[in-house]
């Protein structure tokens, strides 16, 4: 019950981490809500959602990210220093954020294909990819709360 | 995993549902407003939003119920300071959030109509969509819900 026990010098990283996580959830969600709307309907409106996906992917999901991976990382620095005997629900969390943000990279440079190129044929895979990355996120809040095998 | 691991996962999964569908809604809405859109791209954003509410309802069926056993569980008092004032955070953000919500619903409505009528732009619904006290509730309603997540961090008085 490391809550119970948590010193007060771990809530602002700690808050910022998971305050970071949440918003990276919901604008992914978004990314992929408009992504799937951008499939269908006539291309101009298809076109402006894929837009605003991608803008919404830039100027949300991107800082949300950042702050996600930032607060994670002043944490772990506070409570394993020098990275001495991390538990694995700590390693699950760098494996969703580092190839996570390859994933989001390659993500919105199709979501900006997408917006550009009306016939483009990997918008279909905006989504998905955003989909795959709330899947990821389920997986990692899953290691990062219930903490199992600690 | 304990019982307590396991609360303490769905309490988090209630949290992430309601803070992401607060997210999801809080853009879709700015998006709408932030420019003079047409009824028919109003409609899209909103018919949208509502892929937000299941979200949002599950997050608050979850952050309220699984919270309680926890406290229960962690040998909380439900007395104590941080768990009253997250409880009434949560009454008053699921209150406004519920009047917002009946706004949203006949906004979406209008610009549903004015789509199907001919699409042109109408000061009735950028006065809706743009209504000071609509907004208050509505952005005042998700910034409750993220307060309560800095006092579930912090615990003031505990």
């Amino acid at each position: 019950m490391l809550a119970l026990v948590r010193p007060d010098s771990w809530n602002l990283p700690l808050f910022l981490h998971v305050l970071g996580a949440t918003l990276t959830f919901g604008a992914t969600a978004t990314v992929a809500l408009l992504g799937f709307a951008g499939l269908r309907g006539d291309p101009e409106r298809a076109t402006w959602l894929r837009g605003l996906a991608f803008r919404i992917g830039g100027f949300v999901l991107v800082p949300a990210f950042v702050l996600m991976r930032a607060g994670a990382q002043w944490i772990a620095d506070k409570e394993f220093p020098g990275g001495n005997d991390e538990p694995g629900w700590v390693g699950v969390g760098f494996i969703v954020t580092e190839p996570g943000a390859i994933l989001l990279i390659v993500m919105l440079i199709l979501a900006w294909l997408a917006a550009r190129r009306p016939s483009f044929r990997g918008a279909v895979v905006v989504p998905w990819l955003a989909s795959i990355y709330l899947v990821a996120l389920g997986i990692a809040w899953f290691a990062m709360s219930a903490k199992p095998g600690s | 995993m304990s019982l307590y691991d396991w609360l303490l996962f769905f309490h988090v999964t209630g949290a992430f549902f309601l803070l992401g569908g607060i997210l999801i809604a809080g853009i879709l809405n700015f998006v709408a407003i932030v420019k003079d859109r047409r009824p028919s791209q109003v409609a899209s954003l909103y018919g949208l939003i509502r892929f937000a509410v299941p979200l949002i309802g599950a997050g608050l069926l979850l952050t309220l119920a699984i919270g309680l056993w926890l406290v229960n569980e962690a040998d909380y008092g439900f007395g104590e300071a941080w768990v009253v004032s997250a409880i009434v955070l949560w009454v008053l953000a699921s209150v406004l959030g519920n009047i917002d919500g009946k706004h949203q619903r006949q906004t979406g409505e209008l610009a549903q109509r004015l789509a199907a009528e001919g699409d042109a732009p109408s000061s009735e619904l950028r006065a809706r969509l743009r209504d000071p006290r609509a907004l208050a509730i509505s952005y005042g309603s998700g910034l409750m819900a993220f307060a309560v997540l800095g006092i579930m961090i912090w615990k003031p008085g505990a």
